[in-house]
């Protein structure tokens, strides 16, 4: 009978008798305990292979049992006892039943549970279908522990006369499943009486301890069981009392439960806190507050155009082309011109934004960098930078300016393989560097050049002719030494510019004189070509050819004014003029240049100029030079070829006049050391040094049967200077000999040199020449006088033999 | 216009300089405006400057906030790379420096 209810097994022979045996166990049993048990009920399970065996107490005992609903196989074995297989899986015929039995309870609804449990295992235990566990559980996932608790009350229960656990009918306590009527406010408000009862304790889970304390009152009798249980084990051995069998433990088919859940993507973010974004944001919150009040301004004013044009997209650049969209246009069309127009508005305001000039401008610059740096850095007198592969000097040499003539490369690879080879002994030479040239200024004579005041870089240079016949039109250019391809400022203009010069006062103003007679002004910060201001209405204008222009600042103490800066002029009408800006040009005249009879000149006096007809009693001028300590005093050279000495006090006569030269001179300068010595040079090829008090010339240079055109001091020595004449360029040093000149560089065929210009703080001289180029020259292993800047030149000089001129 | 001139001229200029390889003007997404280069070569060099000239930039501000980025000069062996940056463009020369 122990084993009667474990060993229902599959095999439906047994079950018979077991059954019956059971049967009539079960049921007398029932009788007495159905006072004691009620009715229990497995909980709600979802997973429910519901399977219970129930069994009524009221059930007639018959021999037959009627289990699962739907039943009609019987097997009667030869007896006439019923020996149908019991089924393995019984619905639930307890549907019913929870009604009658709920009936009793308060307030409890049958929707709440359904006496059912599941069991995976295929034992069935009928007798132990008479009792339900019914749990208290509220909620689903309970369910599965009531499932095992169930299980294992089952297990317990297979030996129920044992004295197992029993799950004992306790007092429902039903959870209130979500109610399905919709509450009403009134509902809501009632008053809900609910009762609450304690249970008594239900034990799921009894472990009893295997171990017994020492000292407890059961030890003697724990001891003692163990003892005998050794004494047990050891006589099983070989006894025949105990034979081995074996079992098989049913084990229960696991069923593996595996739950996916949603694929959790995952997402990095991660900024960088960098210096200037936190000092973005934060300049970003100060402005905000600005932004607010200009964005409403904005926003209605955008608003408004918005819809009147159907512009579906914002425009980051709004241009005119948002304005030539039609209301009664197809919107598609408008709106796919629209996109196509955006992007090239955008690409087209890229272009036209200033900054996008500025990047061009400073790209140009570094490109002129890369290309010139070798020139650039010995203008500068800075280290040259060497690529570390080896070149041929020639390769090295054909990458210099476009345009260069192939003589002048062969001439300066001659000198550079001269310089590489000995640098030492050779002695001092022009190295040139580059030159300013573009298309622009081909084939111009260049007539002028002028530093700025301020920016050393900087470079007026003029370009006119100098004749009658060859007038062409004229240019007039800013040049940066820092771009040698392309000007900075271009004003062109139909006539040739005889003279330029930058201002001292307000260094952004560039005075051009041209060669009919007109002055103009031009601011070079601006990069209009409009004058700023412009001499040619002006009622006192010059006639002729302006030949050089020059801003004097003069102390004006009697008025009061610190330094007023005025404008020079000297033009072929034989005026010299003092242009000031007030409102426009003012012109008042310094001198008005007479011709000078040539009395006292014995050798004159077949030439009488009495009895010449005068076009003119003015005499043309073509220089001046005001004296660097005293303004007021300049000297002036005339067509004639006099020097005449000038006071600003006086404009009807001259202080001095020094007659030397026999042609018109040309140029006039002081020198910037010695206040008494100055330099002239004019058309009949002679350059005269003169000293201020001395009437005739100190010395004189004849070096060749050209015209020199230009002449000038350097500004590092007294004793140098550089003079231009038709065919070459001369260094003179007096120190050294005042019979050769130093250096002499040989003019291309053709090509004449017309002015020369030094450089202020480094060594190099510029000359300009009549194809239109500004050469850039570095002087070379000059010597160093120690004494340069002295002005006792005169004792050097007078020392010296001084020619009379011949 | 007088504008548009004067930069078209100077881009003109600038192609035509001894040594330059190419002249590109690419938008901030890296569509190129006006190159000389063929599109590939152009979307490449945009690409990767562009990436370069952030990092630059950010190496400066980080320096300093108040400081920016003005130009950027890369030499190789081979050529050299100018770079003018923007917040809407990037102006690209490569060169190739005469010594």
């Amino acid at each position: 009978m122990s084993g009667s209810p474990s060993s229902i097994r599959k095999s439906p022979s047994h079950l018979s008798s077991t059954l019956q045996s059971k049967k009539s166990i079960s049921f007398t049993e029932k009788g007495k305990e159905t006072l004691k048990k009620g009715y229990a009920g497995a909980t709600q399970s979802r997973m429910s292979v519901s399977r219970n065996l129930f069994i009524l107490p009221e059930m007639k005992m018959t021999e037959k049992m009627n289990i699962s609903s739907g039943k009609i196989v019987q097997v009667l074995d030869k007896n006439g006892v019923d020996v149908t297989p019991r089924p393995l899986y019984c619905p639930d015929p307890h549907a019913a039943k929870p009604n009658k039995l709920l009936s009793s309870q308060e307030g409890s609804l049958g929707s709440d549970f359904i006496a059912s449990y599941s069991m995976y295992q295929n034992t069935i235990n009928p007798s132990v279908m008479g009792q339900f566990t019914r749990s208290v559980l509220g909620s689903s996932t309970v369910s599965k522990s009531s499932i095992s608790t169930t299980e294992s009350i089952a297990g317990d229960l297979e030996e129920p006369y044992k004295g197992g656990k029993l799950a004992s009918f306790t007092d429902l306590r039903v959870m209130r499943a979500a109610p399905e009527t919709v509450l009403t406010k009134e509902d809501l408000e009632k008053n809900v009486e609910i009762l609450l009862t304690e249970t008594d304790t239900l034990r799921f889970f009894d472990l009893p301890t295997v171990m017994v304390s020492v000292e407890s009152e059961d030890a003697e009798k724990v001891t003692q069981r163990n003892k005998k249980y050794e004494i047990l084990c050891k006589n099983r051995l070989g006894n025949d009392l105990y034979v081995e069998r074996m079992m098989q433990t049913f084990n229960g088919a696991p069923k593996n439960k595996d739950v996916q859940c949603d694929k959790i993507i995952m997402e990095d973010q991660g900024i960088m806190a960098t210096t200037w974004d936190l000092y973005d944001s934060y300049s970003a919150l100060e402005l905000s507050s600005l932004a607010v009040k200009r964005s409403a301004i904005e926003s209605s004013s955008k608003a408004s155009v918005l819809p009147r044009e159907r512009d579906q997209r914002l425009l980051g650049s709004t241009t005119d082309k948002n304005s030539e969209a039609s209301s009664l246009m197809d919107i598609e069309n408008v709106i796919l011109t629209k996109v196509h127009e955006d992007e090239e508005d955008h690409a087209d305001a890229i272009l036209k934004s200033d900054k996008f000039l500025q990047d061009l401008f400073f790209m140009e610059r570094v490109i002129m960098e890369n290309i010139f740096q070798p020139k650039l850095a010995a203008y500068r007198q800075l280290p040259v930078l060497k690529e570390p592969e080896p070149e041929e000097p020639k390769e090295f040499l054909e990458g210099e300016k476009v345009g260069e003539v192939e003589e002048e490369v062969k001439k300066e690879e001659e000198e550079e393989i001269e310089i590489n080879a000995e640098q030492s002994t050779i002695p001092a030479n022009l190295e040139r560097l580059w030159s300013f040239s573009c298309d622009l200024t081909k084939g111009l004579n260049v007539s002028s050049l002028a530093w700025n005041k301020i920016n050393p870089d900087l470079l007026a240079v003029g370009y006119g002719h100098f004749g009658f016949k060859e007038q062409k039109r004229g240019l007039a250019c800013c040049w940066s030494i820092k771009n040698p391809m392309w000007p900075e400022r271009v004003y062109p203009s139909p006539y040739g510019v005889t003279a330029v010069d930058f201002s001292i006062g307000t260094p952004n103003l560039l005075a051009v004189g041209y060669y009919n007679g007109t002055i103009m002004i031009y601011n070079v910060q601006s990069s209009n070509n409009v004058p700023v201001l412009d001499s040619s209405e002006s009622p006192q204008k010059h006639l002729g050819p302006v030949w050089q222009l020059q801003w004097i600042e003069q102390d004006r103490g009697t008025t009061g004014d610190d330094k007023r800066e005025f404008l020079v002029s000297i033009s072929a009408d034989g005026r010299i003029s003092k242009w000031v800006i007030r409102k426009g040009l003012y012109c008042h005249d310094l001198m008005r240049l007479k011709r000078t009879t040539a009395g006292s000149n014995v050798k004159g006096g077949d030439k009488e100029k009495k009895g010449e007809a005068l076009l003119s009693r003015q005499a043309p001028g073509m220089c001046f030079a005001f004296h660097p300590k005293d303004t007021n005093i300049y000297l002036t050279g005339t067509e004639e070829g006099h020097i005449h000495k000038c006071s600003c006090s006086y404009n009807e006569q001259y202080l001095e006049t020094y007659r030397g030269h026999k042609g018109p001179v040309y140029k006039v300068t002081w020198n910037p050391f010695c206040p008494d010595i100055f330099l002239s040079c004019s058309a009949d090829w002679g350059v005269i040094i003169w000293q201020q008090e001395n009437l005739q010339p100190l010395l004189s240079f004849y070096p060749t049967t050209h015209v020199v055109y230009d002449i000038t001091w350097s500004p590092k020595s007294s004793y140098i200077f550089a003079a231009a004449n038709e065919s070459r360029v001369e260094i003179w040093d007096l120190h050294v000999s005042i019979l050769d000149p130093l250096i002499v560089n040989v003019a291309n065929p053709g090509i004449k040199f017309t002015t020369v210009l030094f450089a202020k703080h480094t060594d190099c001289l510029l000359v300009g020449d009549s194809d239109g180029q500004v050469a850039v020259y570095e002087l070379r292993n000059m010597p160093s006088a120690s004494d340069s800047g002295r002005g006792d030149i005169i004792n050097t000089l007078l020392g010296s033999k001084s020619n009379q001129p011949g | 216009m007088i504008r548009k001139t004067e930069v078209e001229e100077t881009l003109k200029r600038i192609q035509s300089h001894k040594g330059v390889i190419g002249t590109m003007v690419v938008n901030a997404e890296g569509i190129p405006i006006r190159t000389t280069l063929d599109n590939s070569t152009t979307v490449q060099y945009a690409g990767l400057l562009h990436q370069l000239t952030i990092k630059a930039k950010s190496t400066i501000r980080d320096i300093d906030p108040q400081n920016d980025l003005t130009f950027l000069r890369i030499r190789s062996k081979k050529h050299e790379i100018m770079v003018a940056p923007d917040k809407e463009y990037l102006l690209i020369v490569i060169q190739n420096p005469c010594e």
